[in-house]
């Protein structure tokens, strides 16, 4: 960990010590009592997790500092005013802290369980540096039963195959476009990549590419995208075309289905009842149904989530992340509903809506579990808006709607990637 | 204020500069503790962030490594396209800008409606650059249903909206933001280019007309060669160095899938580094740096002359004809397609929340739910109320510090005032995406990273050079009377400042209004520098485009309300800003 600390820029370690050796100092004088965590939480999350931590022995100061979380940390590493914990949206970052030696390790409660492929995402050498404290199903599909008039796709070719069919219909004006899409958020291409990815590509290759170790030029890679080009490329698979999807936001798209009745179905997380509750027309509720693979079962499920960590030298931080990681602090949470718990010992029936409990049942039942593989790459290859995964895979998306043959577009996206993992490569 | 303000008089007085040593200079000792607030910060806060990058941009970690970040950021793909784009804005948008102020404030001059066309022109002046990127997004949405220009565009060519270009789509959206930009930008060009035509000697355009000169000579001999020479140099400057602020338009109006097919350098460098330091970003932000400077030092010498301040109209009797009809229906023209935008975003803030996600602001009737939703959160209060508090003691501190510092930096003559006026051009350009790393450590020293205390600092720092610049030239500028009077006057050198201050009011006002109005529009500095505890305003709504179609009509009540106080700080005092720009800034 102090070789790796070692590497950091000269005059912003001598910085860091310096001020660290300061604020130490004043910290004791001043005798600061209460903890501080920093989220990237805001409104109605924020206030909730509030009451989280208000159930706890000491007071708890809750600081939602916006998505940026990541550049926060780093300056208040920098001036020595680190929070004593931080909830973080990306183990990715959980591994780059831990590396720098910026985090102490944690031991979990005794009943604390993760599904298998989540808490290696946390442990760097065999020491566990954090605890996953809030889950997000990934691999859904949404839509109306009314709209949809056949069984919900069980197979991929299923699903070409209605979007096809619904496609055709939708080019002569009779009945909504098959598929709503929010690509000019670049998270939402990268969620449909990941399910495809974990479904054709395998366990090992996508922990591979999640670590950089395998190559994004293997045939597999491209196989998933050729899939993707397969069903993005149909005509008439999004309202308005693939210009009008581009500059489709992921709320809107939700819109389009809920709202509009513009579109059947939409990919989604497990968070889209938030939006469709606000812009519903009617009563009837949604409907979902898993991303469809390759096979009926066997089907892999891609989970997002996010971890607590506490700080090096930050007294307390590591019992509030124990504390949190047990079972019942949560409980306020799953009385307000729309919370996924990534601890197995949360029980089923604790949750209020049946679509969360159903949802906590597949992340129990899954063979594999894959965690979001953007969230778990380096650097800016990490993807932020027009910056790297979520761009290459607009790009992508515009090529293959746009009419470029496949294959064109396969190798142009497989190559942006290969450089972007090489580049993320070199700066780490 | 007593004397003409006859235009051959004031050319003489600046060529021979007034009498400016030996009457109520400072002790030299005195001088430097005056100085020491604005060095210590543009020493701290600029010019050391500004060595740390261009030390980053040839090393790693200490280590020398020659232009290898300079190879690697300029081969990045996408990079020349970048670079290309920022070429475009400053010179493109820059000369547009010129052009319409300069036919807006003649066609607005002379006419009876003349005042509320100007008045209409300098609101999107005062806007937070926030709100006017979340007012063209609603203006351009690719959906009819919500955008009135797509809507337009399918009326007009009649096709379907997916045949038809996209404002906001990879072809256009740079197009898309440069109108927003000139939107914002005319009014203010426009007040100078007033200011300087009422400044132009009535005489002089009576003489041309006795020897029988034309309107084009007119144009040329009374107005072009004496004047509107150095104004179109200033204000082109002006805006060019403006097109930096581009950043936040860029950030508001592109979804994320066309964000690369509008950047410019500063959101590039942003991307690549954020608020640290990267070698590749620092090699960007170096070239950049190299290219304002480069163009304010051509600008600066092409301007060298003094431009005289508009110091009057006592009874300017006009004896030139109205304007043209054609002229006044431009005027008029314009008036129309500024309100436009304003009309649009008002409207949609009046809609419900999910009226304003679902329809446009023309297909149901005004309400005022959406600001219900904004007021009854406890988000908006917070963040009004931190960036008044901000904006406030900002202002303040920089006033202070400038007119400590001005006092003495006034009585510098020949190469040592120019030099100074040139370093505090120099510090007034930097654009702050190039030092934020570089000044997050500056702030991780002074334990104020992330803090309020920070972003003040961060603000203050940037704002202090102009504010120099500004009472430096003002104070150069009193007459010989008022600098005796407040010499015997004031016992000590803080009296002698005082009364001297007392002069220049106009100038003070100039610089707290813009100050202001720039600490409560602004979004970079609160994106690079704030913390939890400091959640300026532009950052609040900049983070509510994320959902942007889905919280359009919360988004644009809250746009309205944070545009209300710097629009009418701004209105009210336009004429004390532009006097005093005009009289101190664009030396």
């Amino acid at each position: 960990m102090t070789g790796l600390g070692l590497r950091r820029r000269a005059l912003l370690r001598a910085a860091a010590a310096s001020t660290a050796a300061v604020a130490g100092v004043g910290g004791c004088g001043r005798g600061r009592r209460s903890l501080q965590v920093a989220v990237v939480w805001a409104n109605d999350e924020l206030i909730r997790f509030r009451k989280v931590v208000a159930n706890y022995p000491t007071t708890v100061q809750v600081v939602g500092v916006g998505n940026d979380i990541d550049a926060f940390l780093t300056a208040r590493r920098a001036a020595g005013t680190s929070p004593d914990v931080a909830i973080l949206p990306r183990p990715g970052l959980v591994v780059a802290y831990a590396r720098r030696g910026w985090l102490s390790e944690l031991t979990p409660a005794a009943s604390y369980t993760a599904p298998p492929g989540m808490t290696d995402l946390l442990s760097v050498n065999r020491r566990r540096y954090g605890v996953w404290i809030k889950a997000a199903h990934k691999s859904l599909f949404w839509h109306f039963p009314s709209m949809l008039d056949a069984e919900p796709p069980r197979t991929w070719d299923a699903l070409v195959a209605l979007t096809r069919r619904l496609g055709a219909r939708h080019r002569v004006g009779a009945g909504p476009a098959p598929l709503a899409i929010g690509a000019a958020d670049g998270w939402v291409l990268t969620d449909w990549f990941e399910n495809v990815l974990a479904d054709v590509a395998g366990v090992e290759l996508y922990g591979a590419l999640a670590c950089g170790e395998a190559s994004w030029e293997d045939q597999r890679v491209a196989y998933a995208l050729d899939r993707l080009a397969e069903l993005w490329s149909v005509d008439g698979a999004f309202p308005g075309g693939g210009r009008r999807a581009l500059l489709t936001q992921f709320a809107e798209s939700i819109i389009q289905v809920v709202h509009h009745r513009a579109a059947t179905m939409v990919f989604g997380a497990d968070f889209v009842d938030a939006v469709a509750a606000q812009f519903s027309q009617g009563t009837e509720p949604l409907a979902t149904f898993r991303f469809p693979g390759a096979r009926m079962v066997d089907r892999p499920l891609i989970v997002g989530g996010d971890a607590a960590v506490a700080f090096a030298g930050a007294t307390g931080g590591a019992e509030l992340v124990r504390w949190l990681s047990d079972a019942t602090a949560f409980l306020p949470w799953l009385d307000a509903g729309g919370y996924l718990s990534p601890n197995l010992a949360v029980p089923v029936d604790s949750y209020r809506d049946p679509l969360r409990r159903r949802l906590a049942g597949e992340l129990r039942a899954a063979d594999t579990v894959q965690f979001d593989l953007s969230d778990q790459l380096p650097g800016t290859f990490t993807g932020t808006d027009g910056v790297g995964i979520w761009r290459i895979m607009q790009d992508f998306f515009m090529n293959v709607t746009d009419g470029m043959p496949a294959r064109d577009a396969i190798r142009r996206a497989t190559g942006q990637l290969a450089a972007a993992a090489e580049a993320a490569r070199g700066g780490r | 204020m007593s004397r003409g303000p006859l235009l051959g008089e004031l050319a003489v007085l600046d060529d021979v500069g007034p009498p400016r040593r030996g009457r109520a200079y400072p002790a030299a000792g005195v001088g430097w503790a005056l100085l020491t607030p604005a060095v210590l910060l543009l020493g701290g806060l600029l010019a050391w962030p500004v060595l740390r990058t261009m030390h980053a941009s040839v090393t790693t970690d200490g280590r020398w490594v020659g232009d290898e970040h300079y190879r690697a950021a300029l081969s990045a793909p996408g990079s020349a396209a970048v670079i290309g784009r920022t070429l475009l804005w400053a010179l493109l948008v820059p000369a547009v800008v010129t052009v319409l102020g300069y036919l807006l404030a003649a066609a607005s001059r002379r006419s009876q409606e003349g005042w509320l066309v100007r008045l209409i022109l300098v609101v999107p002046t005062a806007l937070p650059l926030v709100v006017t990127g979340v007012t063209f997004r609603l203006l351009y949405d690719p959906d009819p249903q919500r955008g009135l220009a797509t809507l337009l565009l399918v009326r007009v060519t009649g096709r379907d909206p997916e045949q038809l270009p996209q404002l906001l789509g990879p072809g256009l959206v740079t197009v898309a933001v440069m109108s927003a930009f000139v939107w914002a930008w005319v009014g203010l060009a426009m007040l100078v280019f007033r200011a300087a035509l009422d400044a132009v000697p009535s005489g002089l355009v009576d003489a041309v007309r006795a020897f029988g000169g034309n309107r084009r000579d007119v144009l040329w001999d009374a107005q072009w060669r004496p004047l509107l020479l150095r104004t179109v140099a200033v204000v082109f400057a002006l805006v060019a160095v403006g097109t930096s602020r581009t950043f936040d338009l860029i950030l508001v109006m592109t979804p994320g899938s066309v964000r690369d097919e509008a950047a410019v350098l500063s959101l590039r460098i942003w991307q690549t580094s954020g608020a640290t330091t990267t070698g590749e970003g620092a090699a960007l932000g170096v070239v950049w740096l190299v290219a304002v400077t480069a163009g304010m030092l051509v600008v600066a010498l092409f301007v060298r002359q003094a431009w005289p301040p508009p110091q009057q109209p006592a009874g300017a009797a006009v004896t030139s004809p109205p304007p043209r009809r054609l002229v006044r229906l431009l005027a008029a023209g314009a008036a129309i397609a500024w309100l436009l935008p304003l009309g649009v975003l008002a409207a949609t803030s009046l809609q419900s929340p999910v009226r304003a996600a679902t329809g446009g602001w023309w297909s149901s009737p005004p309400g005022l739910d959406s600001y219900r939703a904004v007021l009854s959160g406890t988000e908006l209060w917070r963040s009004l109320g931190f960036t008044l508090v901000l904006a406030t003691v900002v202002t303040a501190a920089v006033l202070g510090v400038a007119l400590l510092a001005a006092y003495p930096l006034a009585w510098l003559t020949g190469p040592a005032a120019q030099v100074t006026g040139l370093v505090l051009m120099a510090a007034v350009v930097v654009p702050v995406q190039v030092i934020a790393g570089p000044l997050n450590e500056v702030l991780g020293l002074t334990l104020s990273s992330g803090t309020a205390r920070g972003v003040a600092l961060v603000h203050i720092a940037l704002g202090v050079p102009f504010a120099v610049l500004v009472l430096r030239n003002s104070f150069a500028d009193l007459t010989a009377e008022q600098i005796r009077a407040a010499r015997l006057g004031g016992r000590h050198w803080w009296g002698t400042l005082r009364r001297l201050a007392r002069h220049n009011r106009t100038a003070l006002v100039a610089v707290a209004v813009l100050e202001f109005v720039q600490v409560w529009n602004d979004l970079v500095v609160g994106l690079l520098f704030s913390g939890p505890d400091a959640a300026p305003l532009g950052l609040f709504l900049a983070g509510q485009t994320r959902g942007f179609v889905a919280g359009s009509g919360t988004l644009a009540a809250g746009c309205v309300l944070a545009s209300i106080l710097p629009v009418l700080v701004f209105v009210l005092a336009r004429r004390q800003v532009v006097a005093g720009l005009v009289a101190g800034g664009v030396r």
